[in-house]
C-alpha cells in the first residue's frame, strides 16, 4: 500500500512533483487492478488457459483461436441477441418510467409524492443477489408470491410458471432488474428538473398553453441532455447483467436467458474452466461497451466546456 | 397553481402504485422470512401465513445451534449459512476499508484534478471514466489468474484491493468538482501563515468538503457492500466469503426453503437499506453529481 505523501522538514514540493506524489496511490491502484488486467485479459484472450496451463504456468498461442470459436458458438451469438434485447428493453422502459416518476415526486404540495420521493431511493440500497433471490421467491410456480397475490385478487385461476417458459423469462428477468436500477434514472431526472426556470412556465401558461404542450414543448426538450447521459450509462450497465441472471434463472430455461457476462462467467469459471474463451468473450464485450463509453465521454466532454 | 380534485386524486392514485411497485419485493420477502416452510407448502394460494414466527432468524443467527420449530422435519443447513457471521463480519471489514481507502486516494487526486490543473491530471481523469465502463467480469478473469499467482486468493485484501481499484474513479468525479468550488483564498490565507500547500488541503480543503466526502463515501461503501463478483470469484471459504456470495451460493441448493432464504436477504440488505434511508440527502447528490457533472 502507498503511503501518503509527508511533509520534509521546510522543503515545499513544486506543484508538479506534488501532483505526482499525490497522485501515486490511485495510479498504483488503477495500474494494478484496471491497465494491467485489462492488457493482460487481452494476452488470455489469444491464449489457451485451462486448469492445465494453470498448473503449469504456460499459456500456448492460440492466435485469433479463441475468437473464432466464441464466433461460431451459437450460444455466444445467443447470450449477445438476449443481451441486445434486455438492455433495449430495459432502457426504454426505465427511460419512460424515470420521466414520469420524477415529474411525479416533482409535485411538492401532494403528500404522497413526498412519501415516493422518501422510498425512491431504496431498491438502489439492496444487493442486486438478494434482489434476484427475492424475486425468484415471488416468480416461484408453486409457492412464489406473485401467484399468491393474483389468486387473493382473483385474477387468475392457475398459477402461472413466470420464469418456466422460454418465451418469457428474459422478459421477467427485466422486471427485478428495471426495479433495481430505476432510483438512478428518477434521480438523474428529478435533478435536471430542479434546474429548469419556473418563468419557463408561467410564460406558456400566460398564453394558453395546457400541461401536456408545458411538458412537450418546455420540459422535455429541456431534459434532452440527461437523458442522453442516463441512456449511454443505463446501456453499458445493463449490458454486465449478471446477479439477477444467476439468482433468478441461471440461464435457463435451457439456454433462453443466457446473457454475455454470464457467458464468459460459465466458460471461465464452471467446467470446462476455459480462461481463455471466457476473456476473448469478455473482450467481445468490453469492445460493445466502450464504444459506448467513447460516446459519453464526448457528450460529458462537451458539457464541461 | 391550484390543482383540481381530479388532478389531486390521480396524482395520489399514482404514487400509491409506484410505492406499491418500490415496496412489494420486501413485503414479499418480509412476509416470507416470518413463517416455517410448512406453512408455506401448506398453503400456497394465500398470501399471509396462518402463523408468524422468528424461528428463521434464531436458527441462521445461531448459526444452527438453535433449531425451532421450523426444522421439525428436516435439520440441514449449509456450512455457509452456519458461518455467516464470518461472512457479517468480512462484509462490514471490507465495505468499511474500501471506503476509507477509496475517500483517502481519491480526495489526494481529486485535489490535483481542482487545485494543481496538470494537463495529465485532466487526462488521467478523462481515462478514468472510460474505465467506468469497463465491465468487472473482463478485469475479474485476470485478476483471479494473478491474484492465484499472487496467493490473494480466499482473503480479504484480494477484494478490497479489487473494489477499491474498481470504485475509485468515481472519487475523482465527485469529489473534484466540489473541491473547486473551496475558494482558493481560504488556502492561500492559510499558507501565509505558514502551511504548506498539502497542510492546506488537509486543514482547509478537506474538512470544508465533508458533504462530497460523506455523498462518495456513503456510495461506496454500498456498492462495495452489494458487491457480488468480485468476491464470489476470488474467495470460495466460507471463512473468506461476503454476505451476498452466501447468497449466491444458497441458489442451486435445493434443501434450502424460500422462508430461509428470504430471512438471509433480509439480513443482508437491512445494513444498506438503513444507511442509505439515513443518508439520502447524500447519496441523491453524489449520485446526480457523479453522473452529471462527471
Amino acid at each position: 500500500m502507498p503511503a501518503a505523501p509527508k511533509r520534509r522538514g521546510r522543503a515545499e514540493l513544486s506543484a508538479g512533483k506534488l501532483g505526482v506524489v499525490m497522485n501515486l496511490p490511485t495510479l498504483a491502484t488503477l495500474a494494478l487492478v484496471l491497465a494491467y488486467p485489462i492488457g493482460y485479459a487481452a494476452y488470455l484472450s489469444f491464449h489457451k488457459v485451462t486448469p492445465a496451463e494453470l498448473r503449469r504456468g504456460v499459456f500456448p498461442s492460440v492466435g485469433l483461436g479463441n475468437y473464432q470459436r466464441i464466433l461460431s458458438d451459437p450460444l455466444f451469438l445467443l447470450a449477445l441477441k438476449n443481451t441486445l434485447v434486455f438492455t433495449a428493453v430495459t432502457v426504454v422502459v426505465e427511460l419512460a418510467l424515470a420521466i414520469a416518476i420524477a415529474l411525479l415526486i416533482d409535485q411538492r404540495q401532494v403528500w404522497t409524492s413526498r412519501v415516493t420521493r422518501f422510498l425512491i431511493l431504496l431498491p438502489y440500497a439492496v444487493p442486486p443477489i438478494a434482489n434476484g433471490l427475492i424475486w425468484s421467491f415471488m416468480y416461484n410456480f408453486d409457492f412464489g408470491f406473485l401467484n399468491r397475490l393474483l389468486f387473493s385478487a382473483g385474477l387468475i385461476a392457475k398459477p402461472v410458471n413466470w420464469i418456466g417458459d422460454p418465451n418469457t423469462a428474459l422478459f421477467a428477468l427485466t422486471v427485478p432488474y428495471i426495479w433495481r436500477t430505476l432510483p438512478f434514472a428518477v434521480l438523474l431526472v428529478h435533478a435536471a428538473l430542479q434546474g429548469i426556470n419556473p418563468e419557463l412556465y408561467e410564460a406558456a401558461s400566460v398564453d394558453g398553453a395546457g400541461a401536456f404542450t408545458r411538458f412537450r414543448h418546455i420540459t422535455l426538450p429541456l431534459l434532452v441532455p440527461i437523458l442522453v447521459v442516463i441512456l449511454v450509462l443505463r446501456t453499458s450497465f445493463a449490458f454486465v447483467v449478471f446477479e439477477e441472471v444467476l439468482a433468478i434463472t441461471q440461464g435457463g430455461p435451457g439456454d433462453a436467458t443466457w446473457v454475455a457476462v454470464w457467458y464468459s462467467y460459465k466458460r471461465s469459471f464452471a467446467p470446462p474452466f476455459d480462461v481463455g474463451i471466457g476473456a476473448a468473450s469478455a473482450y467481445v464485450l468490453a469492445l460493445i461497451i466502450g464504444a459506448l463509453a467513447l460516446a459519453y465521454v464526448t457528450i460529458i466532454y462537451r458539457r464541461i466546456e | 397553481m391550484r390543482q383540481s380534485l381530479v388532478t389531486r386524486l390521480a396524482l395520489h392514485a399514482a404514487n400509491l402504485l409506484v410505492i406499491a411497485f418500490l415496496l412489494l419485493p420486501l413485503a414479499a420477502a418480509t412476509i416470507g422470512a416470518l413463517q416455517s416452510a410448512k406453512s408455506l407448502q401448506a398453503s400456497t394460494r394465500s398470501v399471509l401465513p396462518p402463523e408468524w414466527t422468528l424461528d428463521n432468524f434464531r436458527v441462521i443467527l445461531s448459526g444452527g445451534a438453535q433449531e425451532g420449530a421450523i426444522f421439525e422435519q428436516a435439520t440441514y443447513l449449509p456450512d455457509n449459512v452456519k458461518k455467516i457471521h464470518y461472512a457479517f463480519i468480512n462484509s462490514v471489514s471490507i465495505a468499511t476499508t474500501v471506503t476509507l481507502l477509496t475517500l483517502a486516494f481519491g480526495s489526494l487526486s481529486a485535489y490535483t484534478v481542482a487545485r494543481l490543473r496538470l494537463r495529465w491530471v485532466m487526462w488521467l481523469m478523462n481515462l478514468n471514466l472510460v474505465a467506468r465502463f469497463v465491465p468487472v467480469i473482463v478485469v475479474m478473469i485476470p485478476l483471479y489468474v494473478t491474484f492465484r499467482q499472487l496467493g490473494l486468493l480466499n482473503s480479504v485484501w484480494g477484494v478490497i484491493i479489487a473494489l477499491t481499484g474498481f470504485l475509485l474513479p468515481y472519487g475523482v468525479v465527485i469529489l473534484a468538482p466540489y473541491f473547486a468550488t473551496v475558494p482558493r483564498e481560504l488556502e492561500e490565507a492559510a499558507r501565509i501563515d505558514g502551511c504548506s500547500r498539502f497542510g492546506a488541503f488537509l486543514r482547509v480543503t478537506l474538512p470544508l468538503s465533508t458533504p462530497a466526502l460523506a455523498s462518495y463515501g456513503t456510495i461506496v461503501f454500498i456498492v462495495a457492500w452489494n458487491d457480488l463478483l468480485i468476491p464470489l470469484i476470488l474467495n470460495n471459504r466460507a471463512e473468506f466469503m461476503t454476505l451476498p456470495v452466501v447468497i449466491a451460493s444458497l441458489v442451486s441448493d435445493l434443501f434450502v426453503f424460500h422462508n430461509l432464504m428470504m430471512a438471509i436477504c433480509l439480513i443482508a440488505l437491512a445494513p444498506s437499506v438503513i444507511l442509505v434511508l439515513l443518508l439520502r440527502r447524500f447519496v441523491v447528490e453524489g449520485l446526480s453529481a457523479g453522473a452529471m457533472k462527471g
